[in-house]
């Protein structure tokens, strides 16, 4: 009898393992397939209640989480508002000759969102519980027009990209992924890499094959560079924003060709995002 | 653990509640950076209460759930999480060790073992870029966070789950003798 059972628990064990290997081969690489999508239509909804009842005793814990923080960043906040002072004035002028410019060439009015996408807003419903990989969920789907490879960002800059679609939800992989690489510039002076994230620290990405001999400082802002070539283009447009320069060591320019970057966005607390549908797809 | 349909039931509400939960909340906060990951822990505890079988096939389940809602490549969450629940139930057949500090360190410990799984399932499929130090960082305060979550989930499942549960009676210790006999 206790035979038995044992053999039992063995053999049920045994299928268990074989499945998820199995469901591991067979779903990799492949997007969401039905059974996903199944369970994402009834579970989609649900999430996005807990998400909204949850809502306060996030922002609870968070502020708790922002407050240890804020003490830190009081200092060089303060260093940052001197500056941004005196570079206020210079801006304004940047501003008004912009917008000349602009209606010169025709462009749009605020030029944040590329000519040819449609902004379409949703909510991070879920996130991924691990460090090793950074996904969120988002209650925008197909339905709303959503699309795989489509860019996702929100008021401060480029987020991440769409993964996979369901109906009424969407998987964004965030630029902190590990499977995340994006060709990025920095502006003003135009040097081009290739961004990817360093696992296990979202404020931290690397922008790595530097294309220039021309030295990248401290404070320099970098955006997407949006190529195209030969019949294909970047998944990005050009020019959104993603972070700026924090650390630019000449020795780990000149041996690695590297610098480091910190996202405009705040990766770890993201509630309301905007996916940029349409647009041009080489 | 003795499985009727109202147990069955509350199995199925305890996982599915737990997946939405860690989801649309624990991922979604940040204590000293780190979002605390409570998916393992209570797998630990299932297997903990029900043992290894008990603990694989909630692990299994809860790791599919976990796959299916975030859309990426289902089995490497079942796979991670079968194994912890499996080796929780293991450990509660093997030993016989009755302590208070047991789930929680035992939460703590499976949960360091699921982080470093979920890194070889990723490494598994793929993965070529820089790991940064600061996974340790996380990986470890997901652990402690696990011993005092894994705490509070043991009091409210093991609650949940009473009926269903094979223990042996509490013997009430008496009181000792004094000297004088009173």
């Amino acid at each position: 009898m206790y035979r038995k059972q044992v053999r039992r628990r063995r053999a049920v064990l045994a299928l268990l393992i074989v499945g998820s290997f199995a469901l591991l081969t067979a779903t990799y690489g492949q997007g969401s397939d039905g059974v996903q999508r199944g369970v994402s239509a009834i579970f989609n909804p649900i999430l996005s209640v807990a998400d909204r009842a949850l809502k306060p005793a996030r922002d609870l814990v968070n502020w708790f989480d922002e407050t240890f923080e804020a003490k830190g960043r009081n200092e060089r906040l303060q260093r940052e508002l001197e500056t941004a002072r005196e570079q206020a004035v210079g801006g304004k002028a940047a501003l008004a000759e912009n917008e000349q410019l602009k209606k010169l060439v025709g462009l749009d009015e605020s030029g944040a969102i590329p000519s040819g996408y449609t902004p379409v807003t949703g909510r991070v419903i879920a996130r991924s519980p691990t460090v090793w990989f950074a996904d969120v969920m988002i209650d925008v789907g197909s339905g709303d027009g959503v699309e795989v490879d489509d860019p996702v960002v929100n008021g401060d800059g480029l987020v991440g990209t769409v993964a996979a679609v369901t109906g009424g939800s969407a998987q964004v992989t965030l630029i902190a992924d590990h499977s995340s690489a994006i060709s990025a510039k920095i502006v003003p002076s135009g040097i081009q890499g290739l961004m990817k994230p360093a696992v296990g620290d979202p404020d931290d990405l690397i922008l790595d094959f530097l294309d220039s001999e021309k030295r990248v400082g401290k404070g320099q802002s970098v955006v997407t560079s949006g190529w195209r070539a030969q019949g294909i283009e970047s998944g990005y447009p050009p020019n959104l924003p993603i972070g700026e320069v924090v650390e630019a060591s000449l020795l780990e320019q000149e041996a690695q060709q590297q610098v480091h970057i910190r996202p405009f966005a705040d990766l770890r607390n993201l509630d309301v995002v905007q996916v940029l549908t349409g647009g041009s797809r080489g | 653990m003795i499985l009727t349909p109202n147990i069955l039931a509350r199995l199925v509400a305890i996982l599915v509640g737990g997946v939405i939960l860690q989801l649309s909340f624990f991922s979604q906060v940040a204590l000293f950076h780190v979002s605390p990951d409570l998916l393992p822990a209570l797998v630990v505890v299932l297997g903990l209460l029900g043992g290894s079988l008990t603990g694989a096939v909630c692990g299994f389940w809860a790791g599919f759930l976990l796959d299916c809602l975030l859309i990426v490549p289902l089995g490497g969450g079942s796979l991670v999480l079968l194994a912890t629940g499996y080796l929780a139930g293991t450990f509660r057949e093997r030993f016989e060790i009755h302590s208070p500090l047991v789930p929680p360190l035992l939460c703590m410990g499976l949960t360091l073992f699921a982080e470093l799984g979920f890194g070889a399932v990723e490494l598994m499929l793929g993965f070529d870029a820089p790991v940064s130090a600061l996974v340790i960082r996380d990986v470890l305060l997901k652990s402690v966070f696990a011993f005092f979550g894994g705490w509070a989930i043991y009091v409210g499942v093991r609650r949940a789950l009473r009926p269903a549960l094979v223990e042996e009676p509490m013997v009430r210790r008496g009181r000792r003798p004094t000297v004088l006999g009173v």
